[in-house]
């Protein structure tokens, strides 16, 4: 019994892995497709987040079964009900993604006054999300921490965008409707970050079971 | 197994008790009662012969007597009976003691009271007068008699289990203690049951087995291990539901990982795209490669498929650099598009000449300047294929015969081949330094020299340009020749690749200055082959000095 536990187990680790390293995927390629205003990619985009939710989707099953038929306690109940926090993350991420991928397309290119900044958010972002998955795959505390830390970072680049777009417009020179598609790029972007803060902060639960310093179970 | 056994005998030593004690009870009853038949016998005897004697006052003589004595008259009625009053009891005739003793002159009977707890036994005499003289004797049952000891036999029965339990305990004890104590890692100095011994040898036997058994497999991980750790290439094995089975240096250097992600799965060494594809192709039975950049290098991944008759058992993951290899691979494609360039050119302009000269178009006082064009660009050609040649015959690095030469005085030779190009292009070419002599090809180190001082002549400032070659000895006894002009120089991140064949500072290619392209790399390749080293300072707009050290 031990045996097919321990097997389901080593499966749900591995499709978590897998999942976040399509998110990684999905939201590099994201970040390329905006910045390099390469429509092609946001096929691509569209096809990560399909595997994403069919992924979802696999790892919900893997997760009930485990809780049905196993009853799991103790860290391995941890794992598994981080899993099922951890998944509706990452699908959000994906889905932000192509949200992303999509609005770009309407956008056009991107200012180059605006892809430092832009780009800048991008790769904070994609470096929390490689962060979170490591941190899990490392079971690394400190590594989730530093993500959860990192959050702030991202949030004062989404600023910095929101003021840049602001001023454009006061000083009415800039399109309106670019200057709200990139902003909605910047919101989806920074809660993307919020997203993978999230991941992090339940892989802190799957290994102490404290959640967000204070004890859950 | 101590229960068991101590259950077996305290159910048996109660079984025998038990059993004991009713044989035993069943025993004394019988004797009993026989004895007791017996006596009554006796007694009825010696009583007939009393009474015929002295009729009823025999009775009155009997003041007290053990057994109950009745005189029956023949026709049924009681005459005299010691413990009742003969007037009160019924007619005898249907006793079948009494109609058997009327019948054949004695006769017994025993009846069981209505409580079931007495039982009478009766013997009947018949007197000569025709009278019978009976006597009767009660005594208990045998469920009576034993409800009577009642109190002991339990007494007794406690006792009893008390005392079998104590011992099946203690027997229990006694038999398991010897096998509690075999010490199961040296089975055969055990001293306990001889029946015991067939399994304490088969023991050894497989203890023996699977240590031998042990070895060897440690043996061959040590040897695994021992190839793997001193591959250059990473070697991961996965088993077959995904978890790394062993990750040799190698691939923790390339992955950045640790020991520690053994046993772990996969994805936790690398989680890229081009992996999963890999691992899910794998995962299907096929072979399969990519490339990955890891860092600066480039790596080809290959996994196999680990397949034997009970299915797949894993997979084996191995990556090769191949940095040198893709970058010999362009170099290659590099080279032979300029090869076919830098001949194409000088082919189109005589082809086109010829064409012109073909034609008649060209007029008589020109058709020298139209040859004599076809004869350099021919000539360029030859220059080239033999460049060409001599690259790839250091390519293949095969022994040339060496001789000592004087490096000074080969300096002077190349000084004088290139003096009419110098004195073109007015630039003052010297030779100053020493003798000095190194033991080497003399066509390479012609090679080297001429063609550091021919691009020192050529990249030199076009008015007033200055080119100079110098060979002097080292104070380790090694020989340097320095090449230096005051020329148009090299940019810092142009330095290295100035070696590489058909590599030109200038990309256009121009044919101002002529040359092949290879001068460089050829110097590089037969300043190897002498063991030579290389060094170049230049800056732009400054000038070159490149310096060979033998």
């Amino acid at each position: 019994m031990r045996i097919k536990f321990d097997e389901q187990l080593a499966l749900l680790n591995h499709e978590l892995i897998a999942m976040g390293a399509l998110c990684e995927e999905a939201i590099a390629t994201t970040s390329r497709a905006v910045l390099d205003n390469d429509r092609a990619l946001s096929e691509r985009v569209r096809t990560l987040e399909y595997e994403i939710d069919q992924k979802e989707r696999e790892i919900e099953t893997i997760c009930l079964k485990l809780l049905l038929q196993q009853q799991p306690v103790a860290s391995d109940l941890r794992l598994i009900s981080a899993a099922l926090k951890m998944i509706t993350d990452m699908e959000r991420i994906g889905d932000q993604a192509l949200d992303i991928s999509d609005t770009a397309g309407f956008m056009g290119p991107v200012a180059p006054e605006d892809a430092g900044a832009l780009g800048d958010l991008a790769r904070t972002v994609i470096g929390m999300v490689t962060d979170s998955v490591d941190a899990f795959v490392r079971q690394d505390q400190a590594a989730a921490r530093a993500v959860v830390k990192r959050d702030d970072e991202a949030d004062a680049l989404f600023d910095k965008i929101k003021k840049s777009i602001i001023e454009r417009l006061e000083n009415s020179k800039g399109e309106g409707e670019y200057s709200l598609d990139l902003l909605m790029i910047a919101k989806y972007l920074e809660r993307i970050g919020d997203h993978a803060t999230n991941i992090a902060e339940w892989v802190e639960f799957a290994e102490t079971g404290q959640y967000k310093g204070g004890e859950v179970i | 197994m101590t229960k068991r056994i101590f259950r077996s005998v305290f159910l048996a030593s109660l079984v025998v008790f038990l059993a004991g004690l009713a044989l035993v009870v069943g025993a004394l009853y019988n004797y009993f009662t026989e004895h007791q038949a017996q006596q009554l016998r006796v007694e009825a005897r010696l009583a007939a012969h009393g009474v015929e004697k002295n009729g009823l006052d025999y009775f009155d003589g009997l003041d007290e007597s053990a057994v109950r004595l009745t005189w029956i008259d023949s026709d049924g009625t009681v005459i005299y009976d010691t413990d009742a009053d003969a007037d009160d009891m019924e007619s005898h005739t249907e006793r079948e003691e009494f109609r058997e003793a009327l019948e054949y002159g004695y006769g017994e009977g025993e009846r069981t009271s209505s409580t079931l707890s007495e039982k009478t036994v009766y013997y009947a005499i018949r007197l000569s007068d025709g009278t019978v003289l009976r006597t009767s004797e009660s005594h208990y049952t045998v469920p009576t008699l034993l409800m009577g000891i009642i109190q002991p036999l339990v007494l007794i029965l406690v006792l009893a289990l008390v005392l079998s339990g104590w011992l099946a305990s203690r027997l229990s004890k006694r038999i398991v203690g010897p096998l509690n104590a075999i010490d199961l890692d040296k089975p055969l100095e055990n001293d306990v049951y001889d029946e015991l011994s067939p399994l304490l040898t088969r023991v050894e036997h497989q203890q023996r087995q699977i240590s031998d058994q042990l070895e060897e497999l440690t043996r061959r991980r040590e040897e695994f291990e021992a190839i793997t750790d001193s591959m250059s290439e990473g070697l991961i094995v996965i088993d077959s539901t995904g978890l790394v089975m062993s990750v040799n240096p190698s691939a923790r250097e390339i992955f950045g990982v640790d020991r520690s992600s053994e046993g772990r799965d996969v994805l936790t060494i690398d989680r890229s795209p081009e992996l999963r594809a890999l691992l899910e192709k794998s995962a299907s039975g096929e072979r399969g490669e990519v490339y990955i950049n890891r860092g600066e290098r480039e790596y080809m991944l290959t996994a196999s498929p680990v397949i034997t008759e009970g299915g797949k058992r894993g997979t084996v993951l191995l990556a090769v650099d191949v940095t040198e290899k893709l970058r010999a691979e362009r170099l290659r494609r590099e080279f032979t598009a300029n090869v076919s360039h830098e001949l194409k050119t000088p082919l189109h302009s005589i082809m086109g000449a010829a064409e012109l000269l073909q034609s008649g178009l060209v007029k008589p006082e020109d058709q020298e300047r139209f040859l004599s064009r076809i004869r350099s660009e021919a000539a360029r050609l030859v220059e080239l294929v033999q460049d060409v040649i001599n690259l790839s015959r250091l390519d293949e690095g095969e022994e040339l015969p060496r001789e000592d030469t004087d490096m000074y005085a080969l300096a002077r030779e190349v000084s004088a081949n290139v003096a009419d190009e110098a004195e073109r292009r007015g630039v003052k070419l010297s030779v100053t330094g020493e003798s000095a002599t190194v033991y080497g090809v003399r066509r390479l180190l012609w090679e080297i020299v001429w063609n550091l001082a021919e691009n020192a002549v050529k990249y030199s400032k076009p008015e007033g340009g200055t080119a100079n070659i110098d060979v002097h000895k080292l104070e380790n006894g090694r020989v340097r020749v320095t090449v230096s002009d005051n020329g148009v120089g090299i940019p810092k991140d142009q330095q290295e690749r100035v070696f590489e064949r058909f590599y030109r500072v200038d990309k256009s290619h121009s044919r101002e200055t002529g040359g092949t392209g290879l001068g460089l790399s050829i110097v590089k390749h037969a300043a190897q082959y002498h063991n030579a080293d290389i060094a170049m300072d230049s800056e732009p707009g400054k000038g070159t000095k490149i310096s060979v050290t033998f």
